[in-house]
C-alpha cells in the first residue's frame, strides 16, 4: 500500500519533470543569467566601458538634460552604480500622455563627460530575461501560458519529488562520483534539489504568482465583474502616475548638489542616491524626487523611501507616504520580489545566481537521469538482447544533448555575435538573437547525427571553448578586458569575464569526462552518460 | 557578517554530516558511537542556528532569511564536493572555518 | 521503473494507459476546475476587503491545483473523479449562493 503510493509519486515526479523538462531547463538557465541582466547588457555594450562616474556625475546629467529635453514634462535619471557605469536617462515629451510608456524618450550619457553615448544596438541581457518567461517570436500571452504550465509542472514535480524521496535529507550530503553513473547522477540530482529546496519552491511558486491574474483570473473576474483594472487599482498594483500640469511661469532649477549630498548621507548604507526624477523642470512648480540605489523593501510595487524637494527653492517637501500593504499582498509581493531580486545587492545577487545554477543542474540532471536509468535497466543481461534502444529513449537523449549542452553553447554564441557582427548592421539586435537560435537549432540537429557520447563531448567542448575564449574576445574587441578591469577593480566587467572563464572550464571538465568514457568503453553495452567514472551495475 | 555566517554554517553542516554513519565513515573510516553521533548532531544544529544572526544583522529579517538559506546552499555545496573528493580536507576546513568566523564581523 | 507502480498497474497495458490518461486529465483539467472554483468561492467567502480576498484566494488556488494533481495520482483509480468533482460541485454551489446573496437576491 505504502509502496504503491510512493511508486505512484515517483511516476508522477518522473513524467511531470520530463515532459516539460527541456523547456524548464531553458527557463532556469536563462532566468539564472537574468539575475545579472544589467551586467550582461553592459558587457555587450563596450561603448559604455569608458564611462567612469565621479562626484559630479549627477549634476552633469541634470545639466545635460536641460539641453537635451528642456521642454519635457519629466526627466528620470538613473545614476551609475555597481551594476552599470553609465547614466541612463529618459524623459517624457510635453505632449505625451502621463501613462504612455511608449512615448518616453531614452538616452545613455557618459558619466564622466555627460556626452550622449551611442552604444551598439543589442537586446543584451534583456533578451535572456524576456526569453525566460516570454520565449521568443510568439504572441506574448501564448508564451506566458506555456511557461506558466511548465511552472505548474515544476511545482508538481517538486512536491511529488519530496514525497518520493522522503529520505532525501539523509542523502543530502552524499555524492559518489566513483559509483555507477546511475548512482552519481541520482546523488547529484538530489543534492542540487535539496540543497536549494527553499529557493526552488520560492522561485516556482512566485513564478506562478507573477502570472496569477492571467493563469487564474476567475476570482478577479467574479468579484469585480470582469473589471480587472478596478482590481488592480484597488489592490494598489497600478498606481496612476499623477503628474501635476506644468505651471505657466518658468523658473530656474535649484542646484542639485546640496540635495544629493543630504540624500547620500542619509542613504550611506544603501548605495547613496540611485535615481532622480525631475517633474516639470524649468517651471515654477518643479519637484525633484530622489530614490536610494538599493531598496530596503523587497516587495514588488512596495514603495521605497523617497525624498522630495521643491525644484526651485530646494526646500524639502513631504514625500508621499509609502502605502502600507495588507498582509496578503505583502506576502505575495515579498515572494515575487524575491523572484525578481530587484532589491538585491551584489552579495545577495550572487546567492540567487548560485541557487539558480542549482535549479538548472537539478532540471538538467533529472533529464539525464531519465535516460541513464533506462539504459542501465536495459544494460542488465536479460534486457540487453531486447534489440536496439527504443525510439523514446534515443529521442530524450538527443534532446538532452541539444538542450543541456546545446543551450549553453547558444548563449555563448550570442555573446560572440555581439562582438563579431558589424556595429552598424541593420537590425543588429535581431541578428544577435538570430545567431542564438541558429546555433541552438544547429546543436539540436547535430545531436541525432552523432553517437550519443560523441554528441555530448563535441557540444560540450565547443561550448567550453566559446566560453573560455570570451575574455580573449573581450580583449580583442573592447577596452573593458581583464587587463584593464582587474587593476581598476571594475568587478562589473571582470565578473562577467571571470564567470565566463569558470563556466568554460566546467564545461571542459564535463566534456573531458564524457569523452574519456566514450573512448574507454567503446564496445560496452551500457552507454551511460557523461556521468562520473566507471560504468557498472547500480546496486 | 556574510562570511561569518557562511563559516559557521559550514562548520554546522559538517557536524551534521559527521553525525551520519555514512559520512563519518568517509572521514574516519569507522562508525561513530551513538553518543558521538548525538553530540555532533546537536552541535551541528546549534551552529546552524548561530549562523542565522549574522545574516539577519547584515540584511534585516526580510532579506536576511532568504540570504541565510542561500548561504546554507553555498556552504552545503562546498561540503558535498569536499566530502566526496577530499574528505580529510572537508574535516580540516571545519575548525578553520569556526576559528575564522568572528574575523569578518570584527573587521567589519 | 520497469516495474509499474502497483496502483497504476491495472492489468493489460491498454487499461493502464487509460488509467494514466484518466488520472492526468482529472489532475490537470479537473484540478484546474477545482482550483478555479475554490478561488471564486474563497474570494467571496473570505472575511477580508475585496481585493485582499481575491488576492489570497488566487494565491491559494495554485496550491490547490498542485495538490489536486498529486492527489489524482495518489489515490485508487475509482476515487479520482468523484473525489475531484464532488468538492468542485460543492464549492460551485456555494459560490453561486454567495454571489447571489451579495448581489442582493439569489439569481
Amino acid at each position: 500500500m505504502k509502496d504503491g503510493f510512493r511508486q505512484s509519486m515517483a511516476w508522477l515526479h518522473t513524467w511531470s519533470g520530463l515532459l516539460l523538462g527541456w523547456l524548464l531547463f531553458a527557463v532556469f538557465l536563462t532566468g539564472t543569467i537574468a539575475y545579472f541582466r544589467q551586467e550582461v547588457t553592459v558587457w555587450m555594450q563596450p561603448e559604455l566601458h569608458g564611462s567612469v562616474p565621479d562626484a559630479g556625475t549627477a549634476e552633469r546629467a541634470v545639466e545635460r538634460m536641460g539641453q537635451l529635453a528642456p521642454d519635457a514634462s519629466q526627466w528620470t535619471i538613473a545614476l551609475p552604480g555597481e551594476r552599470t557605469p553609465a547614466v541612463s536617462v529618459s524623459w517624457r515629451p510635453a505632449d505625451a500622455k502621463p501613462n504612455d510608456r511608449a512615448a518616453l524618450k531614452r538616452a545613455t550619457l557618459d558619466a564622466g563627460t555627460g556626452a550622449v553615448l551611442e552604444p551598439r544596438e543589442t537586446a543584451g541581457g534583456n533578451f535572456l530575461y524576456r526569453f525566460h518567461f516570454e520565449l521568443y517570436g510568439m504572441p506574448r500571452e501564448t508564451a506566458r501560458w506555456i511557461v506558466g504550465i511548465a511552472t505548474m509542472a515544476m511545482l508538481v514535480a517538486i512536491v511529488s519529488g519530496i514525497i518520493t524521496h522522503r529520505r532525501i535529507f539523509k542523502d543530502v550530503f552524499t555524492f559518489r562520483p566513483e559509483k555507477s553513473a546511475l548512482r552519481s547522477w541520482m546523488d547529484g540530482h538530489v543534492a542540487a534539489a535539496v540543497l536549494a529546496l527553499p529557493f526552488h519552491l520560492m522561485i516556482t511558486y512566485s513564478g506562478l504568482l507573477l502570472f496569477m491574474t492571467m493563469l487564474m483570473p476567475w476570482a478577479v473576474d467574479l468579484a469585480y465583474d470582469g473589471d480587472r483594472q478596478a482590481y488592480f487599482a484597488e489592490s494598489g498594483f497600478r498606481r496612476a502616475a499623477s503628474t501635476p500640469r506644468p505651471a505657466p511661469q518658468t523658473a530656474a532649477l535649484t542646484p542639485v548638489a546640496p540635495l544629493l549630498a543630504e540624500a547620500d548621507r542619509r542613504w550611506a548604507d544603501r548605495g547613496g542616491v540611485g535615481s532622480l526624477t525631475v517633474t516639470n523642470p524649468g517651471r515654477a512648480n518643479a519637484t525633484i524626487e530622489l530614490r536610494p540605489a538599493e531598496s530596503d523593501s523587497i516587495g514588488r510595487g512596495a514603495a521605497t523611501e523617497r525624498l522630495l524637494f521643491d525644484g526651485v527653492t530646494g526646500q524639502a517637501l513631504e514625500a508621499p507616504p509609502a502605502d502600507p500593504q495588507p498582509a496578503a499582498m505583502a506576502t505575495g509581493n515579498y515572494l515575487m520580489g524575491l523572484h525578481l531580486a530587484r532589491f538585491a545587492g551584489p552579495g545577495m545577487r550572487w546567492l540567487f545566481f548560485v541557487s539558480g545554477v542549482a535549479g538548472t543542474v537539478m532540471v538538467g540532471s533529472g533529464l539525464i537521469l531519465w535516460v541513464v536509468k533506462r539504459r542501465s535497466q536495459r544494460g542488465r543481461a536479460e534486457n540487453w538482447a531486447a534489440g536496439p534502444e527504443p525510439f523514446g529513449h534515443r529521442l530524450a537523449d538527443r534532446l538532452n544533448i541539444g538542450v543541456v549542452a546545446g543551450l549553453p553553447l547558444a548563449v555563448a554564441a550570442y555573446f560572440w555575435a555581439n562582438r563579431l557582427l558589424p556595429v552598424g548592421l541593420e537590425e543588429r539586435a535581431g541578428w544577435e538573437i538570430g545567431v542564438f537560435f541558429l546555433t541552438w537549432a544547429a546543436a539540436l540537429l547535430h545531436a541525432p547525427l552523432r553517437p550519443s557520447r560523441r554528441g555530448w563531448a563535441e557540444q560540450l567542448w565547443i561550448g567550453a571553448a566559446l566560453f573560455t575564449l570570451l575574455p580573449v574576445l573581450n580583449l580583442a574587441t573592447a577596452a573593458g578586458h581583464l587587463g584593464n578591469s582587474l587593476p581598476a577593480g571594475n568587478w562589473l566587467l571582470a565578473g562577467f569575464d571571470l564567470t565566463a572563464l569558470a563556466v568554460g572550464l566546467l564545461l571542459g571538465f564535463a566534456a573531458r569526462k564524457v569523452g574519456r568514457n566514450a573512448f574507454a568503453r567503446k564496445s560496452a553495452p551500457a552507454p551511460v552518460l557523461p556521468a562520473g567514472a566507471v560504468v557498472e551495475e547500480p546496486t | 557578517m556574510i562570511l561569518s555566517s557562511l563559516c559557521i554554517a559550514y562548520a554546522g553542516l559538517l557536524a551534521l554530516a559527521l553525525a551520519m554513519d555514512r559520512h563519518h565513515e568517509q572521514v574516519f573510516a569507522r562508525r561513530p558511537s551513538a553518543r558521538t553521533s548525538r553530540l555532533l548532531g546537536w552541535a551541528g544544529w546549534l551552529a546552524l542556528a548561530l549562523s542565522l544572526p549574522p545574516a539577519v544583522m547584515a540584511w534585516g529579517w526580510a532579506i536576511g532569511i532568504p540570504a541565510w538559506l542561500g548561504l546554507l546552499t553555498v556552504a552545503a555545496a562546498a561540503l558535498v564536493l569536499l566530502l566526496s573528493h577530499a574528505p580529510r580536507a572537508a574535516l580540516r576546513l571545519g575548525p578553520v572555518a569556526l576559528v575564522c568566523a568572528p574575523f569578518p564581523t570584527l573587521l567589519g | 521503473m520497469t516495474t509499474l507502480p502497483s496502483r497504476l498497474r491495472f492489468g493489460p497495458d491498454g487499461r493502464r494507459c487509460l488509467d494514466v490518461a484518466s488520472r492526468s486529465l482529472a489532475g490537470i483539467g479537473g484540478g484546474y476546475a477545482l482550483a478555479a472554483v475554490a478561488a471564486m468561492f474563497l474570494a467571496l467567502a473570505l472575511p477580508m476587503p475585496r481585493a485582499e480576498a481575491v488576492y489570497t484566494a488566487t494565491m491559494l488556488s495554485f496550491v490547490i491545483h498542485a495538490g489536486a494533481v498529486v492527489w489524482a495520482f495518489a489515490v485508487r483509480s475509482r476515487w479520482v473523479w468523484p473525489g475531484l468533482l464532488a468538492p468542485t460541485l460543492l464549492l460551485g454551489g456555494g459560490t453561486w449562493l454567495l454571489h447571489g446573496l451579495q448581489q442582493g437576491a439569489p439569481s
